[in-house]
């Protein structure tokens, strides 16, 4: 299994451990402004990579930037791949039929949610107590149905149809301009950036998931677990994800490679971040302020660049890797 | 491989002609403005930013305008200077005669009758009219004159020359247009103030048809008797002004800075961010671009190549950054929390950082430059995070164990953090907001920024639910009104900082009404120091203000006065380099 590794794979391993030390070694604190040394170029010391126009050590910007970075895209990609990989796995195993519920139940549901959706600002106001009486309302028409013969037959959840609609819905609207439009509504925090990403990036994953289970699905040994009667969260757990995930594996990289270019994207525009976290995007903007440091745009572009790049050649070698056990490029 | 060299060198081509400047669009007499926002309502009745203001200029007419260096009223729609007679001592009539040669755009002559009409107006309940109610309260009555229809005489409580000047400051609106039967005529000012004139069915359904019209988002609904005419509006893009064909101000023989008007077409293209604003002037996509920031500006200046293109101004304004401190919150309720808070900013680095050092400071809102009244004995406060230390000790903040800073209020353990809002896309304050947090985390208070959208900006200040915001406010140097400002009675409106003691309020009040410059000046020498003590806003510096203008527009008339130019005045004229 083992396999040596190229140049320019030795190289973007590199310098993608180089990104992770940076972060590792970057301030705590948030960059003090030295307000007496505004743009100075880079070479001279203390700052050998030059200041920003309110006095930053772009080192340090830099440094804490790809903290920033990573404590944004990684957790992104993984939670974006998880939501994504659980949403396909379910669309591609469970389809439009095979998973059935009472009608009391789908009932019930559907009522809870359209009460839910109507009353959403006294929700937001009084969670509990609103939800509270949603949720006897929901109960009560439950166990008022499945007293009938009508509320008692069984009734199939188009899952697949419903995790298929909602993943067009997403990628009908360009993800630049939905990420922008909720981002200009909230108030900027890491946090809050993670879990819009992690929002509007699952669908990718989730078309690749639920594309690999399918295929899965049909293969003679799954059909042999399921003939055989062992449940479904086994069949899944057992037979099914230890042949899909390495797929998310694979993708997971250029996942992190798209939210960078993302995060940065965002950072570049002002919004997302709170402005007192150091960014590459941000530190990329500056240049907007002081068109003439052209160190603000080399040093912040030359490090978006290069582990972008990193992340691809990673993916590339991988993929290489994983044609030959599973052929699941083609 | 050829593919490759193919698309490399079609990538460099559009490259470097996208990059290059392009040819002009601009036709001749026609001017293009960079804006940072939209005016987003064009009603003059409700214009509160000064985008609104701007456009108000151009659509409509005041009785008075302020001249070029701000320290003179000069006559627009008023024939002269209105005569002043000042009865016992709390009276004072005002009487103007308008310009025979005005007129609105259906040939009718600009009468008396209008002015009374837009008076009332701005007293009518009903109509978004707080802010006109809050500067125009001094006006009790208008008197028409039986034998000359354009003559008419103002009564005035206070004998104030502020409220000469203020007298003729607002956009005379026509009556024909907006109330062509007149029922506003039977009722007056006095009746509409008190609110008694609900009653009248003729209010009530005027009120209805101005709210009908929607003025403030179509002014086409409310022609005036200024130059210019609204021809397009696109919403956050762009707004387009042309000349009317016929306009009264040609027939004046000498017409005055304010009643020039010789672009056919202005075109105020909204451009929020500042570096591609930048990026517009340099491509020729907008002729003048007002208060540039500072690098930007002497960066342009030192280029060959865009002094060969543009022009470049700069005027002391009378407009200041502030830092404002919410006084209603309850970590800003004493006086020495605001003045340790004071201490932190480095105003003399944030002069130098972001505007080249070419701003000034002052101890007070009143400029530097305005000699008489500023209050020159007040030390200019400085930054030293040790006296801030000490004013919060004052204020009763303990430190917690290196943690942060607590203290008793009401009975309950308050903790000192704040939040710091600012206009969004701005460079400077963006740079005295982070230099505040980092002095602040320094000694350990908690800072949450918060760069907001102008107008959500605007929104919170008003509803008091910011804390500390950095704001700027624009002045000029005839008008000492600070009723807006700082008065108790405004804090639904401009009082943003909820500041207002009796002491203050009869300070302010005082100031206005006094007649004499000698007591103006003790006056206002004393308000200076009160707001230096309770420090409800904090003055940064004032700011120089900065114009890149392309050279085509000729000499471009500056003011001291927002917006810093006079876009009806521009006249191409030929610009030695």
């Amino acid at each position: 299994m083992t396999r040596r590794l190229s140049f320019a794979q030795w190289l973007a391993v590199s310098w993608l451990l180089l990104v992770v030390v940076s972060a590792c070694i970057a301030p705590t604190s948030s960059p003090v402004p030295d307000l007496l040394h505004t743009q100075e170029p880079p070479f001279q010391d203390p700052h050998w990579l030059g200041t920003d126009p309110l006095g930053h050590d772009v080192l340090q910007l830099l440094l804490a930037g790809a903290r920033t970075t990573l404590l944004i895209s990684i957790p992104t990609a993984v939670l974006a791949s998880l939501l994504g990989g659980a949403a396909g796995s379910v669309a591609g195993f469970w389809g439009n039929s095979t998973y059935q519920v009472q009608r009391a139940s789908a009932a019930a549901g559907v009522i809870g949610a359209v009460i839910a959706l109507l009353f959403i600002p006294q929700l937001r106001t009084n969670p509990f107590p609103v939800g509270l009486v949603i949720g006897v309302l929901s109960c009560t028409v439950y166990y008022a149905l499945r007293r009938t013969s009508w509320g008692q037959r069984q009734i199939a959840v188009p899952i697949d149809s419903m995790v298929q609609a909602l993943i067009a819905l997403l990628d009908s609207i360009p993800l630049l301009l939905l990420v922008l439009a909720i981002a200009a509504v909230q108030r900027p925090s890491s946090m809050g950036l993670v879990v819009l990403l992690v929002l509007t990036c699952w669908t990718t994953p989730a078309r690749l998931l639920r594309a690999v289970t399918l295929r899965t699905k049909a293969l003679l040994f799954v059909e042999a677990a399921v003939v055989a009667g062992l449940p479904t969260l086994r069949i899944l757990r057992y037979h099914i994800w230890p042949n899909t995930w390495p797929v998310l594996l694979i993708r997971l990289p250029l996942s992190i490679a798209i939210i960078i270019g993302l995060e940065t994207t965002l950072s570049f525009l002002g919004i997302g971040l709170a402005p007192e976290v150091a960014s590459w995007g941000r530190l990329l903007a500056s240049i907007r302020v002081a068109p003439a440091a052209w160190w603000l745009l080399v040093w912040p572009g030359a490090a978006i660049f290069f582990t972008i790049l990193s992340l691809h050649t990673l993916v590339s070698t991988k993929i290489t890797g994983f044609d030959k056990h599973l052929d699941v490029t083609k | 491989m050829k593919r490759i060299l193919f698309g490399l060198l079609l990538l460099l081509w559009s490259s470097i002609t996208g990059c290059s400047p392009s040819a002009t669009s601009a036709t001749p007499d026609t001017v293009r403005i960079r804006w940072a926002r939209d005016p987003e309502n064009l009603d003059p009745l409700i214009a509160n930013n000064p985008s609104s203001y701007e456009v108000s200029t151009l659509l409509h007419c005041s009785l008075l305008n302020i001249s070029d260096t701000g320290r003179n009223i000069v006559p627009w729609l008023a024939a002269a200077s209105p005569q002043v007679e000042r009865l016992g001592d709390s009276l004072m009539l005002v009487s103007y005669s308008l310009r025979p040669e005005a007129t609105w755009d259906n040939g009718k002559p600009v009468v008396a009758q209008d002015v009374a009409f837009t008076l009332k107006m701005m007293n009518c309940p009903g109509l978004p009219t707080e802010m006109d109610q809050a500067m125009f309260h001094f006006i009790q009555d208008i008197r028409l004159d039986t034998t000359d229809s354009r003559r008419f005489t103002l009564v005035c409580t206070g004998q104030s020359s502020d409220y000469v000047r203020n007298s003729g400051d607002f956009s005379i609106l026509p009556e024909y247009a907006l109330d062509p039967k007149g029922s506003l005529r039977s009722v007056s000012i006095r009746e509409l103030r008190s609110g008694a004139a609900t009653a009248y069915a003729s209010v009530t359904s005027f009120v209805q048809r101005y709210q009908a019209a929607q003025l403030a988002q179509h002014p086409d609904n409310l022609p005036g008797c200024g130059p210019y005419q609204l021809k397009n509006w696109q919403p956050g893009r762009f707004l387009t002004f042309t000349r009317k064909l016929k306009w009264w101000g040609d027939a004046l023989a000498k017409a005055p800075p304010i009643l020039r008007a010789v672009p056919k077409s202005i075109t105020y293209q909204i451009i929020p961010d500042a570096g591609t604003a930048m990026l517009a002037l340099r491509r020729g996509d907008i002729d003048l671009y007002p208060l540039m920031p500072a690098a930007e500006f002497a960066r342009l200046r030192r280029s060959d190549a865009d002094r060969a293109r543009l022009s470049f101004y700069t005027v002391d304004s009378y407009e200041c950054v502030v830092a404002n401190f919410n006084t209603r919150q309850p970590t800003l309720q004493d006086r020495f929390t605001r003045q340790a808070l004071s201490a932190l900013f480095d105003v003399p680095g944030l002069i130098r950082a972001t505007q080249q050092g070419a701003a000034y400071r002052s101890a007070s809102i009143v400029s530097p430059r305005v000699h008489p009244y500023y209050n020159d004995s007040l030390p200019l406060p400085t930054y030293d995070t040790q006296q801030a230390i000490t004013l919060l000790r004052k204020a009763g903040w303990r430190e917690v164990n290196g943690q942060g800073w607590v203290r008793k209020q009401a009975g309950k353990l308050l903790e000192l953090r704040l939040s710091l809002s600012y206009r969004a896309g701005d460079p400077a304050l963006e740079a005295a907001a982070l230099q505040f947090r980092a002095a602040a985390t320094a000694i350990r208070i908690p800072v949450d920024l918060r760069p907001t959208e102008a107008s959500l900006l605007v929104q919170q200040l008003r509803e008091g639910t910011t804390e500390v915001s950095l704001r700027s406010i624009g002045g000029n140097p005839a008008a000492y009104d600070f009723t807006p400002l700082f008065h108790s009675n405004s804090t639904s409106l401009y009082n943003y900082s909820g500041f207002g003691t009796p002491a203050s309020d009869h300070l302010i009040e005082a100031i206005v009404q006094t007649p004499d410059t000698a007591q103006k000046t003790r006056l206002l020498r004393r308000f200076q120091r009160l707001l230096y003590t309770e420090r409800p806003i904090y003055v940064l510096y004032f700011l120089q203000y900065r114009i890149a203008a392309a050279r085509r527009l000729g000499r471009v008339p500056v003011t001291s006065i927002k917006p810093s130019y006079r876009a009806n005045a521009i006249d191409f004229s030929p610009v030695t380099k």
